[in-house]
């Protein structure tokens, strides 16, 4: 500890203690919110024991005013001797060695840097620190890997207000770091894949290209956390068909089509991963006896698919009682019998059983006991989703999602409508965890990446894309399918999810939301501010330090808008013209 | 016909008004002519003095003590703590700093007795010294002196680099320094000239006068006019050693007219409004500040005293 890090001595004018204490400052030092401090103290017996703490709160006051008029007679006059004190409240992080004593008064508080940064920060006992920000002071900040890849814990959790909060941009930032550096992740490294949905405007669907915005001052935030300011390498994006183009398949995207693929399920696919439970996501939908329909109709569904001959994806249904072994390469369909093709034709073939146009009984098989006005909200609802996402749905060669393709995988999503988002979410989360679970391996790692958790995990309803995430947030560690699940508000969002999201991460808060319970985690003084946090900071809390930490993150170097890319990276198509 | 009126100091301060018919001093004494100028207000005069210090001094008995004397019976004597300073206004910054303060802690025995007090643990340590009288009054007076020799000591050096006013009279062999006493036990003017000191306005001050007897320059200034006042509010009384020539008291006597309603207390902040003066009233609070805790002293002087008995 050196005199040129000394910044004032602990206050003996109240009472020190094992959380917090006060310093007053030297009259030509300061410091500065998120500062980092140590104070060492010589205790009877135990040696000494040096105090880590992070600055919470700076106040000065007219030491010998006694009222407000004072401050003129001080300052403007000058005729009140009066002592300007500036001083430090600062919340204790770590003892060492832990002995659990307080600071003793009057001792000299220094700025903690280097080795005594760590230790404040709990750096050195960190099995693998990631960097995860710049705290104030332009050093990294860390977090520890086994906290978020499963060893320990798992899971991220970032709130905020949208727009300013930077949500998706943190979360962008921190997936960089943990891609960017194999050596820190260690074998986790190894066919790491990310699953990102972009819900709003186009913002990801650049994340391969050069931001053209991107200036020294960001390189050298970057240059301190040792990344390459460079896009991300591995990405490859996908995106739904757009709608009513007929034979000719294109991608759902506006600034953005080339290197975007197109991704649809087949009949068959929908039919053996039994997505039916995924169309029907709404949380009303999981009142009266809709969801025994669903289940009854699903479990028909792969009891009496048939391929179709010669049409790849297309099924038929057919009382599995009338399967023979001539369907084995493709059924002929009879003229009676539905080619399943898409979602309005499956919708169709199930209306054959559930509601015969002969106006007879539901076949019982595929409605049960289910009384005709549950049949018909089944149906009613199955018509209204043919409508939202039927062309998610079509015959013909398999245009599934591949995730093996690159590292990061971003599926657009931003122009379905919502029952059609959540169904892509669901199909592919499913698809997601069912691999691991098969596996019951840990590694490869998988991370996905959910914007607007609070539509896909409400607090209030149940449905199944709901029960997933929270099986995902209870089970999701051990099996290596981490979460990194991002919402406007915690406290709309499943209390499971948010519960099992080891590192928690908030950008600027609405005032009134900042003080639920969601965010106890945070410390009064972090609360205050977190209403005002400017775009680019975050406060992030992690197990392994007792307080979260305030971090910035740089600005991004690949384009977060179309605007943003950088044009030699486009390419010139009217160069030398 | 005369009115009444409510007085402006919290009644436990007393009056600013403590006639005391004892020190009126003799007939003709007083001289309100050295001046040289018609018996009237005059506006004060700031003449940019750069610094001015108040002094100010405070005391506090720490505990009462007896000798216990098989023979003589019981004698009485008193420890004590005294605190000076001063209050620097360096008016072009401006700023004011407490400076020059000193702490002295005294037992003061009666009878002229010989004993001392043991070594306490303490900082500043107790020094002994001796009273003739065994009149707790008396002793009292004594630590009175101390205080008043100290308050001299720091304005007689104070003096030699800026204009100094110090809280209460002055010494008749004071350096040149101003006395500035906020309660007046005595009516020294004639009611001509009584009348006048009724008429000042904020600012202003009587001419001066002499008090033969006292050997020192005198005039009243008024600080402010306090709104229910009596003609007597907000009036103190200055002085200046008569050894100082005269036109260097007149001087001092414009500049404190300027300069003291600048430095008054307000009648909602401090019960002695506006006499007590700000500097001065911060200077007793860090000064009692400055002497510790009464209750640590007294326990360290009462373990001090008991060891060396047992």
């Amino acid at each position: 500890m050196t005199d040129a890090s000394r910044v004032g001595r602990v206050l003996g004018s109240q009472h020190t203690n094992t959380q917090e204490f006060r310093i007053v400052l030297e009259d030509d030092e300061y410091v500065q919110l998120d500062d980092l401090i140590v104070v060492r103290t010589d205790v009877p017996k135990a040696g000494e024991v040096a105090t880590y703490g992070v600055v919470t709160e700076v106040e000065a006051i007219y030491e010998g005013a006694s009222y407000e008029s004072d401050t003129h007679r001080v300052a403007e006059l000058g005729i009140l001797p009066a002592a300007k004190v500036r001083s430090a409240q600062v919340a204790v992080t770590r003892v060492d060695p832990e002995t659990w004593v307080s600071p003793d008064p009057g001792q000299i508080a220094s700025r903690a840097t280097g080795a005594e940064r760590a230790k404040a920060l709990y750096t050195d006992e960190m099995t693998r620190p990631l960097p995860v920000g710049l705290s104030r002071d332009g050093e990294p900040a860390y977090a520890d890997l086994d906290f978020f890849d499963g060893r320990k814990g798992g899971h991220m959790s970032i709130s905020g207000i949208s727009g300013v909060a930077t949500k998706t941009s943190y979360a962008l930032f921190f997936l960089r770091m943990l891609t960017a550096n194999p050596q820190i992740l260690g074998e986790g490294a190894a066919n790491l894949r990310v699953l990102i949905f972009n819900v709003k405007g186009e913002d990801l669907l650049w994340l391969d290209k050069p931001n053209a915005d991107f200036d020294d001052e960001a390189a050298e935030g970057w240059a301190t956390l040792g990344v390459a300011p460079e896009p991300f390498p591995s990405v490859r994006f996908w995106a739904p068909p757009r709608r009513r183009s007929a034979d000719v398949i294109v991608p759902d995207t506006g600034g953005r089509q080339e290197g975007v693929d197109v991704f649809t399920w087949t009949p068959r696919e929908f039919v053996d991963e039994e997505l039916l439970r995924y169309v029907l996501t709404d949380a009303s939908d999981n009142r009266n006896q809709i969801p025994f329909v669903r289940e009854r109709v699903q479990q028909q569904l792969r009891r009496f698919a048939l391929d179709v001959a010669g049409e790849p994806g297309a099924i038929v249904l057919r009382n599995p009682a009338d399967h023979d072994e001539a369907d084995a390469g493709g059924a002929r369909p009879e003229p009676h019998e539905i080619v399943v093709r898409d979602l309005p034709s499956l919708v169709d073939a199930i209306a054959s059983f559930l509601e015969p146009e002969n106006g007879g009984e539901p076949d019982y098989v595929w409605g049960g006991k289910a009384s005709g006005g549950t049949i018909a909200a089944f149906m009613r609802r199955m018509h209204y989703a043919s409508n939202q996402l039927g062309h998610l749905i079509r015959a013909g060669e398999s245009r599934r999602i591949d995730r093996a393709k690159a590292s990061i995988t971003v599926v657009a999503i931003q122009n379905l409508a919502e029952l059609a988002q959540r169904f892509v979410v669901g199909a592919l989360l499913n698809e997601t965890f069912k691999q691991k679970e098969l596996s019951g391996e840990r590694l490869p790692l998988s991370v996905v990446v959910l914007d607007e958790l609070n539509k896909y995990a409400p607090r209030q309803g149940d449905s199944p894309l709901k029960d997933m995430l929270i099986d995902i947030a209870q089970r999701g560690r051990s099996l290596g399918v981490l979460l990194v699940g991002a919402q406007q508000t915690a406290s709309r969002v499943a209390s499971e999810v948010l519960e099992n999201a080891a590192i928690r991460v908030t950008g600027r808060l609405d005032s009134a939301e900042a003080e639920r319970a969601e965010y106890g985690w945070m410390l009064p003084s972090t609360r205050a501010r977190a209403r005002l946090l400017k775009p680019g900071t975050m406060v992030l809390s992690q197990p392994a330090i007792p307080v979260p930490l305030v971090v910035q993150f740089p600005f991004p170097p690949w384009a977060t808008r179309k605007e943003e890319v950088a044009r030699d990276a486009e390419g010139d198509p009217f160069e030398g013209l | 016909m005369a009115d009444i009126f409510v007085e402006s100091w919290a009644p436990e301060y007393g009056s600013p008004l403590d006639n005391d018919e004892q020190l009126r001093p003799a007939e003709g004494s007083v001289d309100h002519t050295v001046e040289g100028v018609a018996w009237s207000p005059i506006d004060g005069r700031d003449d940019g003095e750069a610094v001015i210090a108040f002094v100010d001094g405070v005391q506090r008995v720490d505990a009462r003590l007896t000798i216990d004397d098989p023979e003589q019976g019981p004698v009485p004597g008193l420890c004590g703590t005294i605190a000076a300073g001063a209050t620097v206004w360096e008016r072009g910054v401006p700023v004011s700093t407490i400076q020059a303060a000193e702490v002295e802690r005294w037992a003061i025995v009666g009878s002229g007795r010989s004993e001392s007090l043991p070594v306490i643990d303490l900082h500043p340590g107790y020094r002994t010294t001796r009273s003739s009288s065994d009149d707790p009054a008396q002793l009292m007076q004594a630590l009175g002196d101390l205080r008043q020799a100290a308050e001299r000591r720091i304005a007689a050096r104070l003096a030699e680099s800026c204009s100094v006013i110090v809280d209460g009279p002055v010494h008749e062999r004071s350096p040149v320094t101003v006395g500035c006493i906020k309660r007046h036990h005595v009516t020294y003017l004639e009611p001509a000239e009584n009348r006048v000191v009724g008429r000042l306005g904020s600012g202003q001050r009587t001419p001066l006068f002499t008090i033969s007897n006292h050997r020192r320059y005198a005039w009243y200034v008024r600080l402010a006019t306090l709104r229910g006042g009596h003609s007597w509010t907000g009036i103190v009384r200055c002085e200046t050693p008569a050894h100082v020539p005269l036109p260097e008291a007149v001087a001092a006597a414009d500049r404190t007219a300027a300069l003291l309603p600048a430095v008054a207390s307000e009648p909602h902040l401090d019960p002695r409004a506006p006499q007590n003066l700000v500097p001065i009233a911060a200077l007793e609070r860090e000064l009692r500040h400055l002497m510790g805790d009464p209750g640590l002293v007294f326990r360290a002087l009462r373990a001090a005293v008991h060891a060396e008995a047992s």
